[in-house]
């Protein structure tokens, strides 16, 4: 039997998909160890051993693919703990990377200091160097400069250094000629150059994506140096693959030269994995939706292709590489319900966490959370909480709402445990309508995929909200993300800055800039071992309309990447409607300006397919466990109970109706029905409509 | 919140404001003018059937408190000609707006007939034509010599382009497809927060909504009053001076504030104020009461968003024929920059003999050019404000300034441009964009750092208009509770052979080829006794070289000793010059 394997390293779990040859698949939960993840990965991979009866080492020796999501370096910018970096630039810019374009973003707010610098500017130096912005050089660059930094580097002990000079995205010269200096004189230091990282306009988001990925180089390194040694010692012989940001995996060789790939690496592969359970439907135009804990992500798929923005930023520091564009809101079962100075009642955006936790968790929480009011309308179980693996204190929940929220407004506990689930309903379905109708895309035309603990709980409301006619529901939604990893294919970015009118474009030029980076993907992909005929490039064109100061992505329709003027028309003419379909409006007489060129490169990974189960009739009547009290249409009903462990393929429902998996617990609302299908996925819909119908219909959109 | 249930209240509240927040990135995505996209200088809005102020998310707050007014304008003018499909421009500022660059245009938002909301996008243009660069004319004597002047016109009627009054306006700018498109931006912006309100009012039926929202109003009233209440009663004197206006560049201008709290209300009274003088400082009142609103909502202890109902216990005095509130026809560009200025540090100063710990100090004043020429590289003109020279935010009781940030009209909300994309487009080179060593105000709590902006001119009759404030003595940031001011502004240009020059603010040069100038813009005013701020963050800051050594010992009391390379505290030499200032 051969093995794949997805490993998902999250804050408080660790989570595994094991597929065997047969297409069999199990769901593994390990806690995380914070201090040395390997090692939670190594007790996740030692339970599977012990499941399939072999030894670790046996087992490893079993497995062919691992794909492995990190929190590694996305831990290590949350806390300040990356690697001791310095900066070297053109001099008369010490401060570009520290000033973050002089922004402050909660502007009434005065008792708040700026976001902690990842460089302090003692460790900033500057070079007597430039270009100018055509890419001539001006000034060549100052040995006696770079000396003087080496000295400073060297005295503090630097580990990883940045290097990022104006205009480097058009003449590359001097980062090389200071990182071989940096090289030759400081050896085993990490050094990373903007012009290899990021060779792209705008110096301050170049700066500090290059010094995010000099901060995280030598963590990421060190990290997967270990890993490999632990694998390879257990007899682990197959490809180790890491999970990037964009969406996509890599080798862990590439994955060391650019470690701020990984900085989304966990929430990124959601889509995928989403993208997965709708192409059992044919469907590609799908919301997904992650509630945990803490924080609810939200991603808008349309023809199959998930967003990529280059603007993401994490505590406060500028990250352009492209990443997964994932809409993040502080909504989770832990987010604590409070009343502000005006009686107005808030959920979010603080939570309570693991730890202490909602008040039902009895942890010395006092704080009213979503998980409590849950809990006290009757849609979670006091005894049936992580598969009875935890015990709720309906008391101390009630205690909470009452106290903080329901006396102080003059409400009963129940109608403010609904108002506080009502509220983080409402939130979400606001981000929704963010990505989806202030875009131009109507929410009616989307099947919403669920993922994360708490996600099945508020799912149905959320779409009732936004009137989405299909929720799918995986049966793996707890572990979704480790699911989508074995989806995911290799890929790799690249940008060219090339900046130029409509009118006045050089072919010749285009062309060879996209031949430069065909060339790096070849490279890269070659080492990665992907055989010439899996390989898949696609290309495209930041555009905006001349004065403009932001780019619209527009995707190049082209054959082996030759640009010739009957291409660059169509690129325009999606322009023109990308643009008013984003912003409500576009000028197609105008005169237009390319940006940048982009290619985007991938090594088409072979997919798993999931066995699919035997049909076990539609009466779930043998999965009804009990009836409860929950709270429905403003009045407490009898509610059927059902175990999802019993529920398979065939099996329908009508609302309102609660099922309870191990990890999780789904919500079927009274206007709607579910019904299971053939890899025991839920799909709830509306009761008056046929799924099929549905299906269908959403299909149309696409 | 008897009879409204309280939980949909708090659902359309969040919606209202996340509308505005849609309006304002379709503005910031799709602009034209670095001062949309790259200085976000814009303001979004929605207000009800009655023109009240509902939500609206301020990049720059100076544009803030005066959208009402112009849209009371409109409302005012056209009265009974408003039908679905009109789209509005105004930008006189004797006709509702605050000053001429600032551009409003606002869409009343129709269902099944019945207007029920207005969506608005209102931002600074970087051209309206009349004598000045950018919009900036320092030597504007009149409303005419300051701009193109729009009254409430119809840039669509019922749906229909009039493209009569579309031609009449480009005719008179420099730079018309800049302006088109930027026009175009905040009608496709002001139609995005249509289609969000019209889909509210689908769901939830205007009746309800309007329920709602005069809840609102009353429970942001009820905010405001608290936070007021925290405020001692009484009234409080400020004076703040601006260097000149441009024309009588030897008198300083005065603003006088009394400010009085009255248990749950708070009156901003100007009228000891100079009177409207000859150049382009004078404030109308939306300006004015913009201003004042930046001062108040930037100190009350819990923050409350704007709205009709927070701002009613807030009442405005200005005297028709001030400064702050002048007659017809004077010129008033400058008045969102260096009056408002003015006014918000009279406000923060004023109130910090009241609530010294929420208060703040000085920020750093803005002095920096527009500029405006042919640029042969590109072979187009260009028409640009340098942003770069973004000084220092002033400090408050527990946090340091903010470096670089700019301006009080902008609280911090400014963004600067991209050195690349400011060299890809003007014929500028820059030399030098760092902070400057010695230029915060101390303070226990510091303010933050100025910048020194240098850049040399690669083209032949680029005109400058320079504007702003902060070069004379009068006028540098404030300290506070015993911090101590900044370094005030300094502007040079140096001539090809060698000669340098001072510049004032509010005049206008001609640079040529290979001509250098240079800003060194101050930090912001320091909080609280400098020799109580601890010495291993006077250290750290010697160690980032932004503070000398001389410094340190001056004006922190403490002694910073060389040891091998390594900079160390000389504790008893530092414990024994702290105690001495004590006695």
């Amino acid at each position: 039997m051969v093995y794949r394997v997805a490993i998902d390293v999250g804050g408080t779990f660790t989570d595994f998909l094991l597929l065997d040859s047969e297409s069999n698949r199990r769901i593994f939960k390990v806690p995380t160890s914070p201090s040395d993840p390997s090692q939670g990965i190594f007790n996740g991979l030692e339970l599977m051993a012990k499941a399939k009866g072999l030894t670790i080492d046996n087992f490893l020796s079993n497995v062919d693919v691992i794909v492995h999501g990190t929190t590694i370096t996305t831990n290590a910018v949350l806390t300040g703990n990356g690697a001791r970096t310095g900066f070297v630039t053109t001099k008369g810019f010490r401060d570009v990377l520290n000033m973050r374009r002089g922004l402050k973003e909660n502007q009434y707010e005065t008792k708040q200091g700026p976001p902690p610098p990842l460089v302090p500017r003692y460790l900033i130096q500057t070079v007597k160097e430039r270009v100018d912005c055509e890419g001539k050089e001006l000034l060549s660059v100052d040995y006696d400069d770079v000396i003087k930094a080496v000295n400073v580097f060297t005295q503090e002990d630097v580990e990883a250094i940045g290097i990022s000079f104006l205009f480097s995205f058009f003449n590359s010269l001097h980062e090389e000629q200071v990182k071989d200096i940096l090289e030759s004189k400081m050896p085993g230091v990490y050094v990373s150059c903007s012009s290899e990282i990021l060779p792209q306009i705008r110096f301050y988001e170049r700066s500090s994506t290059v010094v995010l990925n000099a901060y995280l180089g030598p963590i990421l390194k060190r990290y997967l140096q270990n890993l490999l040694e632990r694998l390879g010692s257990s007899n682990f012989q197959g490809t180790l693959l890491i999970m990037q940001s964009n969406g996509g995996v890599m080798s862990p060789e590439v994955a060391m030269r650019f470690a701020a790939n990984t900085i989304l690496s966990g929430p990124a592969v959601g889509p995928t994995a989403g993208l997965y359970y709708a192409s059992t439907y044919a469907l590609k135009n799908i919301i997904t939706i992650d509630m945990g804990g803490t924080s609810f992500d939200a991603c808008l798929i349309k023809d199959s292709k998930p967003n990529v923005t280059t603007e993401a930023s994490i505590n406060g520091h500028r990250l352009s590489l492209p990443v997964i564009d994932m809409h993040t809101i502080g909504a989770g079962g832990g987010s604590i319900a409070w009343i502000d100075s005006g009686g107005i009642l808030k959920v979010g955006p603080q939570s309570a966490g693991a730890d202490p936790g909602p008040a039902c968790y009895d942890k010395g929480g006092e704080k009213p959370t979503v998980t409590d009011a849950n809990l006290v309308l009757g849609y979670l179980d006091i005894d049936y909480f992580y598969a009875g693996g935890m015990k709720l204190n309906y008391k101390a929940a009630v205690e909470a709402i009452e106290g903080k929220i329901a006396h102080p407004l003059g409400m009963n506990v129940v109608d403010a445990a609904y108002g506080i689930y009502h509220i983080v309903n409402a939130k979400m379905a606001a981000e929704l309508r963010v990505i989806s109708v202030a875009r131009g895309y109507d929410p009616r035309e989307f099947a919403i995929i669920v993922a994360g603990g708490a996600g099945p709980l508020h799912a149905g409301m959320i779409a009732r909200e936004l009137e989405i006619p299909l929720i799918i529901v995986p049966k793996e939604s707890s572990v979704f993300c480790a699911a989508g990893m074995l989806m995911s294919d290799l890929r790799h970015d690249y940008v060219k800055t090339y900046t130029s009118s409509f009118n006045y474009v050089n072919f010749e030029e285009i062309n060879s800039l996209f031949k430069q980076m065909e060339k790096d993907a070849m490279e890269t992909l070659k080492q990665e071992r992907v055989p010439q005929d899996k390989i898949v490039l696609e290309y495209s064109a930041d555009i905006r309309y001349e004065g403009q100061f932001n780019e619209v992505e527009v995707p190049i329709k082209t054959v082996a990447g030759q640009v010739d003027m009957d291409v660059l028309l169509e690129t325009l003419r999606i322009f023109h409607d990308k643009h008013e379909s984003l912003y409500g409006y576009s000028m197609p007489g105008a005169p237009a300006k390319i940006i940048n060129l982009r290619l985007s490169a991938r090594g088409v990974t072979k997919k798993p397919s999931f066995k699919p189960s035997t049909f076990k009739g539609e009466d779930p009547a043998g999965a009804l466990k009990k009836y409860r009290q929950a709270f429905f249409g403003r009045q407490f009903i009898e509610v059927p109970v059902y175990n999802g462990l019993k529920m398979g393929y065939g099996n329908r429902l009508n609302g309102p109706a609660i099922i309870e998996e191990p990890t999780t617990t789904i919500l079927v609302p009274p206007e709607y029905s579910l019904v299971c299908d053939h890899q025991d996925n839920y799909l709830i819909h509306p009761k008056d409509q046929k799924v099929e119908d549905l299906i269908t219909a959403l299909r149309r959109y696409s | 919140m008897a009879h409204i249930d309280p939980i949909l209240f708090s659902v359309l509240d969040n919606r209202f404001s996340t509308i505005c927040a849609e309006i304002g990135e379709t503005m910031l995505r799709t602009s034209r003018s670095p001062i949309f996209s790259e200085a976000r200088d814009f303001v979004s809005a929605i207000f009800d059937q009655r023109g009240r102020l509902i939500a609206q998310k301020d990049y720059i707050p100076v544009l803030s408190g005066a959208a009402p007014y112009a849209l009371h304008a409109i409302i005012d003018h056209f009265k009974e000609r408003i039908y679905e499909g009109d789209i509005y421009v105004l930008n006189d500022p004797y006709r509702g707006n605050n000053h001429p660059p600032d551009i409003t245009v606002v869409k009343p938002v129709f269902y099944h007939g019945e207007l029920v909301f207005w969506s608005m996008a209102k931002g600074h243009h970087i051209d309206v034509g009349g004598g000045g660069v950018g919009g900036y004319n320092p030597l504007a004597t009149d409303a005419w010599t300051d701009a193109l002047r729009i009254p409430p016109v119809k840039l669509y009627e019922r749906g229909i382009k009039q493209q009569d009054v579309w031609d009449l306006i480009l005719i008179n700018v420099h730079i018309p497809f800049l302006v088109e498109g930027d026009l175009l931006c905040q009608i496709g912006a002001a139609t995005i927060g249509e289609r969000a309100l019209q889909s509210l009012v689908k769901k939830y039926g205007i009746d309800l909504l309007n329920t709602v929202i005069d809840e609102i109003f009353d429970v942001y009233e009820k905010k405001m009053r608290l936070e007021i209440r925290k405020i001692p009663n009484g009234t409080y004197y400020a004076e703040r001076k601006i260097d000149h206006d441009g024309i009588d560049t030897d008198r300083l201008v005065t603003i006088r504030l009394a400010l009085t709290v009255d248990n749950e209300e708070i009156i901003f009274d100007y009228s000891a104020t100079d009177s409207q003088v000859k150049g382009f400082l004078n404030s109308p009142y939306p300006n004015t009461v913009s201003s004042s609103n930046i001062a108040l909502f930037s100190t009350i202890e819990q923050k409350i968003k704007i709205n009709e109902g927070s701002t009613r216990p807030v009442t405005v005095i200005a005297p028709y024929g001030s400064l702050l509130n002048p007659q017809e026809p004077a010129p008033t560009t400058a008045c969102t920059v260096c009056t408002c200025e003015a006014i918000t540090e009279a406000g923060w100063f004023a109130l910090a003999q009241a609530v010294p710990h929420l208060s703040q100090a000085g920020w750093n004043r803005w002095a920096a050019p527009a500029s405006g020429g042919f640029n042969p590289r590109t072979g187009k003109f260009f028409s640009d404000i340098h942003f770069m020279s973004k000084g220092g935010g002033g400090a408050t009781y527990g946090f340091d300034g903010w470096d670089h940030m700019g301006t009080v009209c902008t609280l911090g909300g400014l963004r600067a441009p991209d050195p690349e994309l400011h060299e890809l487009i003007t014929p500028f080179r820059i030399l030098n964009y760092e902070y400057i060593k010695d230029y915060a105000g101390p303070g226990q709590w510091r303010g933050g750092h100025g910048v020194h902006y240098k850049w040399q001119v690669l083209a032949d009759n680029v005109a400058f208009a320079m504007f702003g404030s902060g070069v004379r003595d009068e006028t540098v940031p404030f300290g506070l509770e015993g911090g101590s001011p900044a370094q005030k502004t300094r502007q040079y240009i140096i001539k090809a052979n060698g000669e340098r020059k001072w510049l004032d603010v509010n005049c206008f040069i001609q640079a040529e080829k290979g001509d250098i100038i240079e800003i060194f813009s101050s930090g912001g005013g320091g909080y609280g006794d400098p020799f109580a701020r601890p010495p291993e963050k006077v250290l750290e800051d010697v160690k980032n070289e932004l503070l000398s050594l001389e410094s340190a010992k001056r004006d922190y009391g403490v002694v910073i000793d060389i040891d091998m390379n390594t900079l160390k505290i000389n504790w008893p030499e530092t414990e024994q010059m702290r105690k001495n200032q004590k006695q």
